[in-house]
C-alpha cells in the first residue's frame, strides 16, 4: 500500500540525487510553526507580566492566606476574596456534578445508541449550535429561570444555586460535543470484537467504549469546566453580589454570592491607584484556581490513561 | 494497574486541595475595624438588612455596613449596588428595607411604591461633584456651561474638533477660544445616573436659550449628543480623555481626583462668568455649580418591627460625615435636618 504519493517520493528523491540543500519550503513551514507558537505563548506571557507586578506585591505584602480568607472589604486595603473562591469553587462542584453526568450520558445515547436518521442528526446540529451561543444569552435563560421563575423557591433566587445551574446549562453542550468526539475515536474494531464473542450493547459500551474514551472526555468536560468558571457574563444576570455581605461561607447555596470573576470585573471599575493591587491579586488567584482544576484533570486523565 | 505509589499522589492531589479549602473558613471580622472615629453601634439587637440602589452610593453604605457588623456580627446586612433605578423597583416591592440614590425618587416610583402600601424616610447622607475633565495638555483654562452645550450637548453631534463648538459656543455668549484638537468624548452611558445628573445641571441649563429661540424642541434638549464613547467604567472614561490631547469627559470628583494624567475643569455657570475649580470646599459650600446629593431611602414600616435596621441607621447618621468622607464623598455642611427627619421618621420626598 502506497502511503506517499509518487510526486512526493520523486520530489524527494530527486533533491537527494541532485545534492540540494535539504527542501527549503519544509524549514519555512516549521519558521511558521514556531512564530505561531511565540505569539500564543507571548499573548500568556504579557497577560502574566501585566498582572503579576502589583498582584504579586499585593498578596506578598497582604500574606496569600490574609487575601484568600478575608469578605469583600469596601476598604482596597482590607478586602479579600474568600466569599468569591466559595462561589466559584461551589459553582464548579455544582456543575462537575450536573453537567458532566448529564453531559456524559447524553453523548453515549447519541454515539452508541440512536439510530442515524433526520432527528438525530438534527438533534446534533442544534448542540453544536448551542455550544457557540454567548454566555450572557444563558444568563438570561438562568435568570429567568432559576432567579425570578419557577424555580425560585428552590434556588433561593439570586443564589450559588442558581449560578451552578445556570453554568450546568452553559457547558453542557461543550461536554456533549467533546465527549461524543472521544466515544467516536474509540476504534470500531474493539467493539466488533466485543459484539463477536457475544457482549450486549450495554456490555460493550460499559466494558470497552466508556474505559477507552474516559481520558478524551475528561479532558473536554474538565477544558469546558475551567471556561465556565471563568464567565463574569451570566452571573452578572443571575445576580452575583459585588460589595458587602453577611454569608457567602460554604455550604451556603440559597443565600447571597460571588465569585471570581465578578469580583475582577467589579473591583476594575473602582478607582484604579488604589484598587489595582487587589484586581491583580485576584486575577492571580482566579489562574491558581483555574490550574488547580485543570491539574485534577490531567492527574485523573493520565491515570485513565496508563490503566488502559 | 496503578502502582501504589501512583494511587496515593492521585489521592493527595485530590484532596488536598479540599483539605486545604476545607480549613478556609471566614476569618472573624470583629478585630479588624480600623476606623476608631466609628460610633458604637447598638450591639443588643439582631436581624437582616437587605440594601440595594445607587452604585455611587454603594462605598457609603458597605463602610458602614462593615463597621456596624464589625461591632454587632447578630445583624446579617447585605449590600449591592445595581444602579438608582434598580434599587427603586426592589424597594418598592418591599424586597429591601433601604435603597441607596443618587438622586431623588421620581414620581412614577413613589406610585409603585404606594400601591404596595410601601412609606419610605428620604435621608440626604452626602454630596457628589461632577467633574468635566480633559487631557493635561489642553490650554482652555475654565469652561462654561454654554461651552460644555456646544461640545457635548444634542447639537454638537458630528462636531469632531474643538474648533466646529466654537461657533455654537459665541452663539450662547461664549468669549472662550477652543484649542484646534480633535474633540474626543469619554463619559458615561445614558443608563447611568451620572449622566442624567449632567444632562440635568449642565447641558439643559445652557440650552433653555436654545429652546427658546426655537432652534431645539424641549424633548431633544434634554440628553447630550449621540456620537461619543459611551463606558460604565470610569477607569475606561479616564483612560479615554488621557488618550487623545483634545479629550473631554466627565466623571465623579472623587473619582476625578484620584486619577492621574486629567484636569479637573474648573467651570462657570453663566458665559464668560466666575470659575470654580471643583474641590471638597467648593462642592460642599455649593459654589462649584455641578453636584448632587446622595440619598438613603429607608422602609418605615420596618425600620419600626425591624430592631437591627433602626439601629443601623441611626449608626449611619451619628457618624454620617465621617462615612461620607471616608467613602471619599463630600460631607453635608449641615447634618441636622437629615437627623431630625430620622428622629421624626418623616415620610415622602422634599425633593421636587
Amino acid at each position: 500500500m502506497a502511503l506517499t504519493s509518487p510526486e512526493v517520493t520523486q520530489h524527494v528523491v530527486e533533491s537527494k540525487l541532485k545534492q540540494e540543500g535539504s527542501d527549503r519550503s519544509g524549514t519555512a513551514f516549521q519558521v511558521l510553526l514556531i512564530s505561531c507558537l511565540v505569539i500564543v505563548l507571548g499573548a500568556l506571557v504579557a497577560l502574566l507580566a501585566s498582572v503579576s507586578g502589583d498582584g504579586l506585591n499585593t498578596l506578598s505584602s497582604r500574606g496569600i492566606a490574609d487575601f484568600v480568607l478575608r469578605p469583600f472589604s469596601i476598604r482596597p486595603e482590607k478586602t479579600g476574596v474568600f466569599q468569591g473562591i466559595v462561589g466559584t469553587v461551589t459553582t464548579a462542584v455544582i456543575v462537575a456534578l450536573l453537567a458532566f453526568p448529564l453531559g456524559v450520558a447524553s453523548a453515549v445515547y447519541l454515539e452508541e445508541y440512536y439510530h442515524d436518521n433526520w432527528l438525530t442528526r438534527l438533534i446534533d446540529t442544534v448542540i453544536r449550535n448551542l455550544a457557540g451561543v454567548p454566555a450572557v444569552v444563558y444568563g438570561l435563560l438562568g435568570y429567568a429561570l432559576f432567579v425570578g421563575g419557577p424555580f425560585k423557591s428552590l434556588t433561593g433566587g439570586r443564589s450559588v444555586l442558581s449560578a451552578g445551574l445556570t453554568l450546568s446549562i452553559l457547558v453542557l453542550p461543550i461536554v456533549v460535543i467533546t465527549s461524543a468526539e472521544a466515544i467516536r475515536a474509540v476504534p470500531k474494531s474493539l467493539r466488533e470484537g466485543g459484539y463477536g464473542v457475544g457482549a450486549t450493547r450495554w456490555e460493550v459500551t460499559k466494558t470497552l467504549v466508556l474505559p477507552n474514551a474516559f481520558g478524551g472526555i475528561l479532558t473536554g468536560t474538565i477544558l469546558g469546566l475551567a471556561r465556565a468558571l471563568g464567565e463574569a457574563a451570566p452571573l452578572i444576570l443571575v445576580g452575583a453580589n459585588t460589595s458587602v455581605f453577611s454569608g457567602g461561607g460554604w455550604g451556603d447555596l440559597t443565600g447571597s454570592f460571588t465569585a471570581m470573576p465578578m469580583i475582577i470585573s467589579d473591583w476594575s471599575t473602582r478607582p484604579a491607584a488604589k484598587w489595582n493591587g487587589v484586581t491583580q491579586a485576584a486575577i492571580l488567584v482566579t489562574l491558581l484556581i483555574v490550574l488547580g482544576i485543570n491539574t485534577v484533570g490531567i492527574i485523573l486523565r493520565n491515570r485513565f490513561d496508563k490503566k488502559k | 494497574m496503578i502502582s501504589k505509589k501512583h494511587r496515593a499522589s492521585i489521592t493527595a492531589a485530590l484532596v488536598l486541595p479540599a483539605l486545604m479549602l476545607g480549613a478556609c473558613s471566614a476569618k472573624d471580622d470583629s478585630t479588624t475595624s480600623t476606623n476608631t472615629d466609628a460610633p458604637k453601634a447598638n450591639t443588643e439587637v439582631s436581624g437582616s438588612i437587605v440594601i440595594s440602589g445607587s452604585s455611587t452610593v454603594e462605598p457609603i453604605t458597605a463602610l458602614v455596613a462593615e463597621e456596624f457588623m464589625a461591632q454587632n456580627s447578630n445583624v446579617d446586612i447585605t449590600v449591592d449596588g445595581p444602579g438608582t433605578g434598580d434599587g427603586f423597583e426592589l424597594f418598592c416591592n418591599g424586597e429591601t428595607a433601604i435603597s441607596d440614590a443618587s438622586r431623588p425618587i421620581k414620581e412614577e416610583e413613589i406610585a409603585a411604591c404606594e400601591e404596595k402600601g410601601i412609606e419610605f424616610i428620604e435621608l440626604k447622607v452626602g454630596i457628589d461633584g461632577l467633574s468635566v475633565i480633559t487631557s493635561e495638555d489642553n490650554e482652555v483654562e475654565c469652561l462654561s456651561f454654554q461651552d460644555l452645550y456646544a461640545l457635548v450637548g444634542p447639537e454638537s453631534e458630528g462636531f469632531s474638533k474643538w474648533t466646529d463648538a466654537q461657533e455654537l459656543a459665541a452663539e450662547l455668549g461664549s468669549k472662550t477660544t477652543f484649542p484646534d484638537n480633535n474633540l474626543v468624548v469619554t463619559a458615561p452611558g445614558a443608563e447611568s445616573g451620572t449622566f442624567d445628573s449632567f444632562v440635568e445641571l449642565v447641558i439643559e441649563a445652557a440650552g433653555e436659550a436654545r429652546v427658546e429661540a426655537g432652534k431645539i424642541t424641549e424633548d431633544e434638549v434634554a440628553s447630550a449628543r449621540d456620537d461619543y464613547s459611551a463606558s460604565p467604567d470610569d477607569n475606561a472614561i479616564i483612560e479615554g480623555v488621557t488618550f487623545d490631547p483634545g479629550g473631554l469627559g466627565w466623571v465623579g470628583f472623587a473619582f476625578a481626583d484620584q486619577a492621574e494624567g486629567v484636569k479637573l475643569m474648573p467651570v462657570s455657570e453663566e458665559a464668560n462668568g466666575e470659575c470654580v475649580a471643583p474641590t471638597a470646599e467648593t462642592i460642599q459650600d455649593g459654589s462649584y455649580p455641578i453636584s448632587r446629593s446622595l440619598y438613603i431611602y429607608v422602609n418605615k414600616a420596618q425600620a419600626e418591627e425591624n430592631k437591627g435596621l433602626g439601629a443601623f441607621v441611626d449608626f449611619y447618621l451619628e457618624g454620617l460625615s465621617g462615612f461620607v468622607e471616608s467613602a471619599d464623598y463630600i460631607a453635608l455642611a449641615d447634618d441636622a435636618e437629615t437627623i431630625a427627619t430620622w428622629e421624626n421618621r418623616t415620610v415622602g420626598t422634599r425633593e421636587g
